[in-house]
């Protein structure tokens, strides 16, 4: 790449940004975080683990101190993870993501819930995971 | 009632002791006490028990204190009656005594009676058959000790022993009679080899009596008692016993409760062919009553010792050096996680002990019998004041308690932990285990099992001490070996060695109260290592466990095993076992380690 065009591309770049900021459907991406929500039927859950599939995620963290969280990278597109702790309906994980405005194309499955006692869950009939800005 | 016909037996000559025996026919209806028929002490009734569930009663009138002695023939004469017989009290309805099969098919009962009154014999065919050729005869005698069976009286002392082989069986009768009314005592003399290891079983309950007989075995001097069983079997006996000198032993059989009931008994005189743990091996001897049994991470062994109400250490080399005193009543031992050793104790309280032997109490309870520690530290406990199976946390906090009254017998008692962390009990001749919050019976044995103990494939050798013998049954409650060894006197409590390094070894020791002593089994008839006992430190980093579980590998099967075992124990590793993990090595946010 010549000089004139790798600046062109920069200049192009930032103006995309400019207009990202300004207008978010125009299809550019910005890197953020998402949230992964948890919805659960039970009020004692105590381990879960779970597969968010989709574009790219750059890496996760909890998303309170009373929570561990373990992920596994299962290909470019799929990240299985564990959390263990006092898990509750609502966030459980921060997603660090190249493009936040992919929120919607994340699909999530929860495989395995146990109690606070350790008994897995027979049935994850109400659980659902959500990831969402 | 009606009056019962006298009949005078017409022929004599022949038979003149028959001749002299009046002879009473039934007369029916005789089905209860009301229409019962009469005879008198001497006298034979005769009947039949027909139709079929016909019922025939016979009164007789005793003095306080008569011995009594009620005999059928029947199916010894050729009638295919199967009888039962029943003593009734005069009250009509108490049952003083039963029994079905003694001659035989035939039945026999002996009682003394207490006090004055009108005593009712029933006689019944066995499962409620009956037909026209159902004949019987019932002698209605005194007990007057004669010759019964293969022994004769008196031989009430080692002099004049009935003699038995090993191989058969004795039969005879407990007899008191008026100038023995405290209860007789029959000898029987046996000749056996060196290296022989026999049993003595006594029947007598087992053939429907209601009678409790005691069998002891003397030695060759006819007084040294060297072995003695009550209620192996039920009411009834059996003991088990090696011999070291060829020469002649002394068997004798007496009732327990001295009541002066005399009763029928057989004795069967058996030698036992010795298992892959024999022979054994002392390793320490002179103890008052060594009870339970831990080993150290060293290879110690420790030992409750209820005589001093202490906890002995037992060296590699047999060095016997108390480790600490103060317990009373030291049952169950178990090192917890911090490597105290844990001392259940019936006086109400699990005890801790320092490695440096400082008591302290540390668990009250209401009467703790057993104690086991688990892979993650929790400790387990069996309690006789409520019969329930606890789980305390590692720090001694009560967790939660199982109900264990449902599974019968006379536990919970001794516990250990399986290879799958599932805590196991004895409740007497059965051992329970408790899964998923549900107690299931895993073995049932024929002898009362102490303290147990797993190897790693999860066979289980359990001690039977009445029985003078350790069995070896699989993981699922089958016989493997019965028995594994039979050099033990009355082996109470086994556990596996562990070697300097702490890893558990193919070793198995176990303590022998009644002689005092701490034995070991041939080493080279135990096929596998023991099950590594209480807390297991963890083999492997957080992540390790966590990528193993998210599909990263990096984990051996016996990991994951430990880990399942650890959790939920449902045969796989799942989320609910990386988070017991996590709890075990203080993992978990906010949360203390069991460490």
């Amino acid at each position: 790449m010549s000089r004139s065009r790798w600046i062109f591309a920069m200049v192009a770049a930032l103006v995309a940004g400019t207009a990202c900021s300004d207008n978010p459907t125009s299809g550019s991406s910005r890197a953020g975080t998402l949230t992964l929500r948890l919805t659960t039927p039970h009020a004692d859950d105590g381990a879960m683990t779970f597969q968010v599939s989709g574009p790219p995620i750059d890496s996760a963290t909890v998303a309170n101190a009373s929570i561990r969280l373990f992920t596994r990278r299962e290909s470019g597109s799929t990240v299985i993870g564990a959390v263990v702790g006092a898990l509750d309906n609502g966030a459980v994980a921060t997603l660090h993501v190249p493009d936040v405005g992919a929120a919607a194309r994340y699909t999530t499955t929860v495989l395995e819930v146990a109690d606070r006692q350790d008994a897995l869950r027979a049935s994850l009939a109400g659980y659902a995971l959500t990831v969402a800005p | 009632m009606r009056i019962s016909i006298l009949v005078l037996l017409a022929v004599v000559g022949a038979t003149p002791g028959l001749a002299q025996t009046p002879i009473v026919d039934e007369s029916e209806p005789n089905d209860n006490v009301r229409t019962a028929d009469s005879v008198a002490l001497g006298d034979q009734a005769r009947g039949v028990v027909n139709p079929a569930g016909d019922v025939d009663t016979w009164f007789v009138d005793l003095p306080a204190g008569q011995f009594l002695s009620v005999d059928v023939d029947a199916a010894q004469v050729g009638s295919p009656l199967d009888a039962t017989l029943e003593l009734i009290a005069p009250d009509g309805t108490t049952s003083l005594a039963f029994n079905d099969d003694f001659d035989g098919f035939d039945s026999r009962i002996s009682y003394r009676v207490p006090q004055s009154g009108r005593y009712y014999v029933v006689i019944r065919a066995f499962g409620a058959t009956g037909g026209p050729g159902l004949t019987y005869a019932i002698n209605f005698g005194k007990v007057t000790c004669p010759v019964v069976g293969s022994e004769q009286e008196p031989n009430d002392t080692p002099g004049t022993a009935a003699q038995v082989a090993i191989g058969d069986s004795g039969s005879g009768e407990i007899c008191p009679h008026d100038d023995n009314p405290a209860g007789d005592v029959d000898y029987w003399a046996l000749t056996v080899r060196a290296g022989t290891t026999i049993e003595l079983d006594v029947d007598a309950a087992a053939l429907g009596l209601f009678v409790d007989p005691v069998i002891a075995l003397y030695a060759r001097d006819g007084t040294t008692q060297l072995a003695f069983n009550d209620d192996e079997d039920g009411a009834d006996s059996r003991l088990q016993y090696s011999i070291i000198t060829t020469g002649t032993y002394y068997a004798t059989v007496a009732d327990a409760a001295g009541s002066g009931n005399p009763f029928p008994y057989t004795l069967h005189v058996r030698s036992i062919t010795p298992g892959p743990g024999d022979p054994i091996t002392v390793r320490a001897q002179g103890l008052g009553r060594p009870w339970g049994l831990a080993v150290g991470n060293t290879g110690d062994l420790f030992v409750s010792d209820l005589t001093g109400n202490r906890v002995v250490r037992v060296s590699g080399q047999g060095v016997v050096t108390t480790f600490a005193t103060g317990i009373p009543t030291p049952q169950g031992l178990a090192f917890d996680a911090f490597g105290n050793l844990l001392v259940a104790s019936t006086d109400g309280a699990v005890y801790r002990v320092t490695p440096q032997g400082q008591v302290t109490r540390f668990i009250t309870a209401g009467i703790p019998l057993w104690i086991a520690v688990a892979p993650d530290g929790r400790i387990w406990l069996t309690d006789l004041s409520d019969r329930s199976l606890r789980r305390y946390s590692s720090t001694g906090q009560f967790e939660a308690r199982f109900d264990a009254i449902g599974v019968g017998g006379s536990g919970p008692g001794p516990l250990a932990i399986a290879p799958s962390g599932e805590p196991y009990f004895s409740q007497g001749t059965e051992i329970w285990k408790l899964a998923n919050g549900e107690l299931l019976r895993v073995v049932r044995g024929a002898f009362i099992i102490w303290a147990f103990a797993f190897d790693v494939a999860g066979n289980i050798y359990a001690p039977a001490p009445a029985a003078g013998r350790i069995q070896l049954f699989d993981a699922t409650g089958a016989i493997v070996a019965d028995t594994f060894a039979i050099g033990p006197d009355a082996p109470q409590a086994v556990a596996f060695g562990r070697d300097a390094t702490g890893a558990t070894v193919a070793r198995l020791f176990a303590t022998d109260p009644r002689v005092g002593r701490v034995f070991e089994v041939n080493p080279a008839g135990v096929a596998h290592p023991g099950q590594p006992v209480g807390y297991v430190a963890p083999r492997f980093p957080l992540d390790v466990a966590a990528a193993s579980l998210l599909g990263g590998g990096g984990l051996s099967a016996a990991d994951l095993q430990y880990l399942d075992a650890l959790g939920n124990h449902n045969g796989r590793y799942d989320v609910g076992d990386l988070q017991a993990y996590l709890r075990t090595v203080g993992g978990l946010p906010g949360a203390r380690s069991n460490r």
